[in-house]
């Protein structure tokens, strides 16, 4: 479930709907945007970016997990 | 049968709405030619530019001198180099910095360091620096801002599907209104068409996660439009067959990896490569421009995993390197280790290889960007032999554009309403909204991963050969087959996604065609029938195309100065 749209914030303007690279969202005028198509998203934050009210959060699926070890450890 | 609306009649249409298209449709506009810009999402934020870059390669006569000849070679040994027709490349770089002049002048910040340009990355300790570092952030919304200001018409949420022809030259193209649930067809007669859609992604399993088939480095929804339509109508390709893997941190696949200032190091800490043992904006680690293929070679032999180290960069490279993932538009990755309490001062990443893309692989185009197909031009990641990423997108972009728009008098509109190519396709695409209970268009793309991880993989440590070649190109067959047979969609997006699908099955046939036909092992077509490199294909570029479902190759010499 990629992008999280806060309801309470969102001003239902339908910007996220429009300028998602992936078509990911539905939108009817009025209503807060719905993420029809959460599998489809590319991650590339532009709903967040583009959000007048910044209303939208991005969550990375767990398994995108970016692996990572402390530095120090290549440092011995 | 899906509804058509009202046809549009334009001098020039351009098919979608990324860096490549936006710059042709402003240049086109401002030359006086009535232009279109066909886009599937949003051109404000389509594509794999979509929320920024950062490096940007050009001659600058001021910093590079005014001999263009080492800048010509620096060019084509950097990691966007291999396979260039010189003549284009030549022309590219001559009128690369006027480009960035005019994206500085429509507010692009090409300068953010001070008063002049500057060239770092992806560059080698003493040799000249082609990158421009530029501020690409909101690159998108500004050119849109201009195509508009200039008088090109924008139609958002309407990727073209279909190319049509008429005496051998373009005629116009098909398109499908996705704006709302319930899709519809749009017509659209054109004397000139620009071609613009990017890389083509999602054709092999997600190397690091495949089971999330949109986690890609470059935009997902990029899937091959460009090749696969002008490879219906008979246009050339050239290189299709020579495998492109982009690398990045995993499993979060993204590009960008030269914003990333740091050195890359085996877990003992010792060094990959040899280039730099302190890594600075100016200089980073090139290793992996060079050895393309490290990240999995250290699995393989098992020294890895590779890391990229940054803690030993100063304190105003960092706070350059942070801003330079703002630029490059990796703000996911910055808010994504804030959130986990991930930071570069503490924390080495692990990269790796990602799988095959097409990116500088499909279109031939000549000195003006045209392809074989008279009136019928390519710009951008789907040309085959020219590349140069975002600056070659725009640049050529802004020369198809002026070519096109100056030539469009010279065309005449023909008819396109009553063309029985547009009947089949529109009577193709319609039956899947039709049908009920089949397969999905997920199943299709799945499927056609499977074939091409097993029968047109790419190296390291996989190789073709005409066995599997010949199976592959049998197993596509019937795969399409049955797609065509069984797919159905429930609303306008997912019929989008079918016709991806189908678009990427014809992208996958031309690599195996094209890859049976290289009858030698060069970077990563690897052929267990063929295991060396031929040095007689040195300098030759092998073109394929298709007229009336008869497959033609033929080898050619590159284009030279």
């Amino acid at each position: 479930m990629p992008p999280i749209i806060n309801a309470e914030q969102c001003s239902h303007c339908g910007t996220c709907a429009s300028i998602c690279p992936l078509n990911i969202f539905t939108y009817s005028k009025g209503q807060t945007p719905v993420v029809a198509y959460p599998e489809e998203c590319w991650h590339c934050n532009a709903c967040v970016l583009d959000c007048p009210k910044k209303a939208i959060e991005l969550r990375l699926p767990i398994n995108y997990m970016m692996l990572h070890v402390d530095a120090d450890s290549l440092h011995r | 049968m899906i509804g058509f609306k009202d046809t549009i009649t334009t001098d020039v249409l351009i098919v979608g709405g990324g860096i490549g298209g936006l710059c042709a449709a402003i240049a086109s506009a401002r030359s006086g030619a009535d232009t279109l810009v066909a886009e599937k999402s949003d051109s404000r934020r389509s594509g794999s530019g979509a929320t920024g870059n950062d490096h940007f390669l050009c001659y600058y006569p001021k910093a590079h001198g005014n001999d263009i000849m080492p800048i010509l070679q620096e060019t084509f040994q950097s990691q966007i180099g291999g396979f260039h027709d010189p003549k284009l490349t030549l022309r590219f770089l001559q009128e690369s910095i006027a480009m960035a002049d005019r994206w500085l002048e429509w507010g692009i910040n090409m300068r953010p360091f001070g008063p002049d340009y500057e060239f770092m990355g992806h560059a080698f300790p003493g040799r000249p620096r082609i990158w421009l570092k530029y501020d690409g952030h909101n690159q998108k919304q500004i050119l849109t801002a201009q195509a508009k200001k200039a008088g090109a018409k924008i139609l958002n949420h309407t990727p073209v599907v279909e190319l049509i022809t008429a005496d051998g030259e373009i005629a116009g193209a098909l398109a499908l209104d996705v704006s709302s649930e319930e899709p519809s067809f749009r017509l659209i007669r054109a004397k000139k068409v620009i071609l613009a859609t990017g890389t083509a992604n999602r054709l092999y399993p997600a190397a690091g996660t495949p089971g999330s088939p949109f986690n890609t480095a470059f935009c997902p929804a990029c899937t091959g439009a460009a090749q696969a339509q002008a490879w219906r109508v008979g246009a050339k390709m050239v290189n299709m067959e020579m495998p492109n893997r982009h690398a990045g941190p995993k499993f979060f696949a993204r590009a960008g990896k030269s914003t990333w200032i740091g050195v890359y190091r085996y877990p003992d800490g010792r060094l990959l490569g040899p280039f730099v043992e302190q890594a600075t904006r100016y200089i980073g680690d090139i290793t992996c421009d060079v050895w393309n293929t490290a990240y999995t070679d250290v699995l393989h032999n098992g020294t890895g995993p590779a890391y990229i180290d940054c803690t030993g960069i100063n304190k105003d490279d960092l706070e350059f390197m942070k801003q330079g993932m703002v630029s490059e538009g990796l703000t996911t990755v910055v808010d994504y280790m804030k959130r986990s309490g991930l930071d570069v001062t503490k924390h080495a990443f692990e990269f790796m290889q990602y799988e095959p893309h097409l990116i500088g692989r499909g279109l031939e185009v000549d000195i003006n960007g045209e392809t074989s197909i008279p009136g019928l031009y390519g710009t951008g990641d789907m040309v085959g032999n020219f590349r140069s990423d975002i600056s070659g997108a725009a640049v050529y972009g802004w020369i198809c554009g002026n070519h096109a728009a100056s030539t469009v008098q010279q065309g005449s509109f023909r008819e396109v309403e009553h063309s029985a190519w547009v009947q089949e396709r529109a009577e193709l695409y319609s039956s899947f909204m039709d049908r009920k209970n089949g397969g999905t268009w997920k199943e299709a793309n799945l499927g056609l991963q499977q074939i091409m991880a097993s029968y047109a993989a790419a190296g390291p440590y996989n190789v073709r050969s005409e066995t599997l070649l010949k199976a592959g190109l049998k197993y596509l067959g019937d795969l399409r087959k049955e797609s065509i047979e069984s797919v159905s969609v429930r609303n306008a997006h997912e019929l989008m996604r079918a016709v991806e699908a189908l678009d990427l099955m014809d992208n996958g046939e031309i690599i195996m065609h094209a890859a049976r036909e290289r009858k030698e092992s060069r970077g990563m077509h690897l052929r267990s029938d063929y295991t060396f490199t031929n040095p007689l294909l040195n300098n030759k570029f092998l073109q394929v195309w298709q007229e009336n479902g008869t497959v033609h190759t033929n080898w050619r010499e590159r284009w030279g100065l």
